[in-house]
């Protein structure tokens, strides 16, 4: 065997479970076929956020003790609450270990502001994300400044603002909005209008004219105590720079994710993708893993496109393809299936079925609960009806539960994917 | 008209996660990004030929938005075709002509090596063509060998005859004329392996000539390749190898994709090696490996990431036993074939390499491993460290008996 474990899809859940897998001398490989899903999140992560009928949740890991008995096909009810909780633990050491510092609040969540001026609950979030130290110091009455760059157009600091000022916590809060410049890109060839979140989060990254950008925050802040940013504040480096751009400004400065690609995401999976190969990882990105074979209750190997009739062995393998959007799951007109392996599947192949008429609808559209059916250890079923005892699923792919509307997406995907990091490294012992 | 199978950038959503991994665009404003110049332009471009912007041609064919991509567009393929299908180019470019022309170009070098060497590395003559060729002073050229590498096998040929499994070996321009001891290194690793080698008639695989926009000439050698391989190899049901990232990926992906070329017949066949030796290995001939006590440091080349073959060089050199590997972070190290050797991109070539090179120093290996003849050049110019392909590392672990 050449691989101790293959992982199919490089995302969030695909690599917690690499990580810990390579950490304990696995030899694990990552097979993704572009760029995963952390590009287009806030760079929070999501434990439990919504109740079953509505109203938020800030105890998350009471509120899944809570439901387990009522909602037993859930993937936290299957792996149980302490286990979320180390996998988080875990998460949380590693993501350290790459040098970025994630807030929590312990046993609750802590809420975050969106683009839209939403507060959401949430359970990590970078320091530079508004939690409760800001909530203080708007609570001991500090203005707020929401700014947005001079010429990017994909952000609206009034749009923010507008929802801010009907939430009870900012009620008694002046808020203003104002406009940065930055001095050194109106001389620029380049048309402002065209920058990107990347573009300015570069800027930001290269610290040369941090000094200027902190006057100019100054400046248009216009005495506010705490200020707004959409989330520019470097890359690599951006710990430092946020901390040294409120020692400049003398605010306290908070990032709000913008509109893809995500530079909050993007740092978190930088952060992944460093630790895995830091840990003796292989990270092959430019292929897709488009088939195998299962004899026997087991997968024996897998093929991709690049390498068309190769065979891949490992002893083990997870796939943490994604959902419908990351091509873990495929719609056709009137049907629904797993595209690689052609997993057992939990869905209604009705187009009528999938989605509900109301966009907004509390109840959530029926086809975000839809994926790959699983047993309790996360083995799918094969087309012979038996569980792959050497396969595990994770992540967005699975069924039984509704990452939108539970606000619980990130937990499932770490969780679930640290889980069967274990289970393989049970069984590896167990061989040996 | 539109043609159905060329409407990939109608797949784009626009998440622009692309321009975050494009490594000109990290470095310079003047590229706007591979969206922006691809998908992005494509629907202009299509509707108004007169609409298109010239800033494409800062794109380096490094395919590293194509890696990124979320959802399956051939980025780099359509800046790739547009920049030579919609911008003007004018009728006498001697430099281009020249540069894409390598086996011209390596026929006459290597007849005149000791002298073609002298005159490409002394300083008048390098100033001279940079006022007229406009191909900077600063850059090094690799030199010429004395000889071609085909003429050097036919003392090996013999050998080859005596081994029951064979393989085709597709050496391509930079072994025949610029490095025999990688192909005389390729020859004693099959033979320890029990494959004899065979070699067809060949021409340069397009890479350049693709990158330089001679199309048709591209095509004919397309053409002239795929009969010669599929002749001789793929009749007979044997592997195409190939020492090169860029030609494997050539021969198997653009052709298709970007010089619209049957290639079905030899697309199997083709494997980059060392994706052969790590079959070779699995099948149980894994000749013994004697020590090789190097601290080395691995750069992966941006087409081996597309073709999805690093792993196969890291597993091969995980085998290799003593060999104290560091697997330096994925980046473009900028050279990206002839576009580092042209004045106008000169500067950001080396830019996007900076990083690259700035990480090597810090690893501070023996030597550095790579797979690809052009990233080789590029970071013996800007480094201190000599650089080898995997395959002549595999070599020195068989020893010394031949």
């Amino acid at each position: 065997m050449a691989y101790d474990c293959i992982i199919i899809g490089g995302g969030l859940s695909g690599l917690t479970c690499g990580i810990k897998c390579a950490e304990d001398g696995l030899r694990t490989a990552v097979i993704s076929s572009g760029m995963n899903s952390l590009h287009f999140s806030s760079g929070s992560i999501d434990v439990f956020g919504y109740r079953q009928g509505g109203g938020k949740v800030y105890r998350p890991f009471d509120y899944m003790k809570e439901t387990a008995k009522s909602n037993p096909a859930h993937p936290y009810s299957r792996i149980g609450s302490r286990m979320v909780r180390e996998s988080l633990e875990f998460f949380n050491d590693q993501i350290s270990l790459a040098g970025i510092s994630l807030h929590d609040n312990g046993d609750e969540n802590h809420f975050r502001i969106t683009g839209l001026g939403v507060m959401k609950p949430t359970y990590f979030s970078q320091d530079s994300v508004f939690n409760d130290k800001f909530k203080k110091a708007v609570e001991e009455r500090a203005s707020i400044a929401v700014l947005n760059f001079d010429g990017y157009r994909d952000y609206y600091a009034e749009l923010t603002v507008s929802q801010l000022r009907k939430n009870p916590i900012f009620k008694r809060t002046g808020i203003i909005t104002g406009k940065v410049t930055l001095p050194f890109y109106t001389r620029t060839e380049k048309n402002l209008h065209e920058f990107r979140s990347i573009d300015l989060a570069r800027v930001f990254d290269t610290e040369k004219y941090l000094p200027r950008i902190a006057e100019e925050i100054k400046r248009a802040a216009r005495g506010a105590r705490v200020v707004s940013l959409p989330a520019f504040i470097g890359i690599d480096n951006f710990a430092q720079i946020h901390k040294r751009l409120e020692d400049l400004t003398g605010c306290l400065i908070y990032e709000i994710p913008s509109l893809p690609p995500s530079i909050l995401g993007l740092r978190l999976d930088n952060a992944l993708r460093s630790r895995f190969a830091a840990l003796g990882g292989e990270y092959s990105g430019g292929d897709r893993v488009n088939g195998g074979e299962i004899m026997d209750g087991e997968l024996d190997h897998i093929h991709t496109e690049n390498y068309g009739d190769t065979r891949h062995r490992s002893r083990f393998y997870v796939m943490s393809t994604g959902s419908f959007f990351s091509a873990g799951l495929r719609s056709g007109f009137n049907m629904l299936d797993e595209p690689v392996l052609g997993l057992r599947f939990s869905g209604s192949n009705r187009r009528s079925d999938w989605y509900s008429a109301k966009f907004f609808d509390r109840k959530g559209h029926p086809f975000l609960k839809y994926g790959v059916e699983t047993n309790k250890y996360f083995n799918p079923f094969g087309s012979d009806g038996k569980a792959v005892k050497n396969l595990f699923c994770t992540g967005a792919m699975l069924s039984g539960y509704d990452p939108i509307r539970e606000g619980s997406g990130g937990g499932v995907a770490i969780s679930t994917g640290y889980f069967a990091a274990k289970r393989i490294i049970g069984e590896m012992k167990k061989n040996k | 008209m539109i043609k159905l199978e060329n409407i990939s950038f109608d797949h784009c959503i626009k998440c622009t996660v692309c321009t975050i991994y494009c490594p000109v665009a990290r470095v310079t404003h003047l590229f706007p990004g591979p969206k922006q110049s691809g998908p992005d332009a494509e629907r202009l471009r299509i509707k108004n030929p007169g609409l298109v912007d010239e800033s494409l041609k800062y794109c380096t064919n490094c395919k590293r938005c194509e890696i990124a991509c979320p959802s399956d567009v051939r980025i780099a393929d359509i800046i790739q075709d547009a920049k030579w299908k919609y911008v003007k180019k004018g009728f006498f470019r001697p430099r281009d002509f020249f540069m894409s022309r390598t086996d011209l170009a390596g026929s006459l070098g290597t007849i005149f090596s000791p002298l073609a060497n002298f005159l490409f590395s002394f300083f008048p003559v390098k100033i001279l063509m940079d006022l007229f060729l406009k191909i900077p002073y600063k850059r090094s050229y690799p030199a010429y060998e004395r000889g071609t590498f085909r003429r050097k096998f036919k003392k090996l040929a013999a050998r080859q005859k005596t081994f029951e499994k064979k393989a085709v070996y597709f050496h391509g321009c930079y072994v025949n004329y610029n490095n025999h001891s990688l192909g005389t290194d390729l020859v004693r690793v099959m033979n320890a392996m029990g494959v004899g080698v065979e070699l067809v008639r060949e021409k340069c695989c397009g890479v350049p000539l693709i990158a330089n926009g001679y199309l048709e000439k591209a095509k004919k050698n397309a053409l002239f390749n795929i009969s010669s391989l599929s002749g001789a190899a793929a009749g007979k049901g044997l592997k195409i190898i190939s020492t090169s990232s860029s030609c494997t990926y050539a021969l198997k992906h653009e052709y298709s994709h970007l010089l619209d070329m049957d290639n079905t017949g030899i697309y199997n066949s083709i494997e980059y090696v060392t994706k052969f030796i790590f079959d070779r290995f699995e099948e149980g001939a894994r000749p013994p490996l004697r020590p090789v006590s190097i601290r080395a440091a691995y750069h992966s080349p941006c087409h081996l990431e597309r073709l999805g073959g690093v792993m196969y060089t890291i597993d091969l050199l995980k085998k290799i036993p003593g060999l104290d590997l560091i697997i330096l972070h994925s980046e473009c190290c900028g050279i990206s074939g002839t576009y580092g050797f042209k004045r106008e991109y000169y500067q950001i070539s080396q830019d996007v390499g900076y990083q690259l090179f700035r990480r090597i120093e810090e690893a501070d290996p023996e030597i550095v491993i790579t797979d690809c003849e052009t990233c080789r050049m590029q970071i013996e110019m800007n480094t201190k460290y000599r650089v080898m392909h995997p395959v002549s590392v595999l070599a020195m672990a068989l020893g010394d008996e031949r």
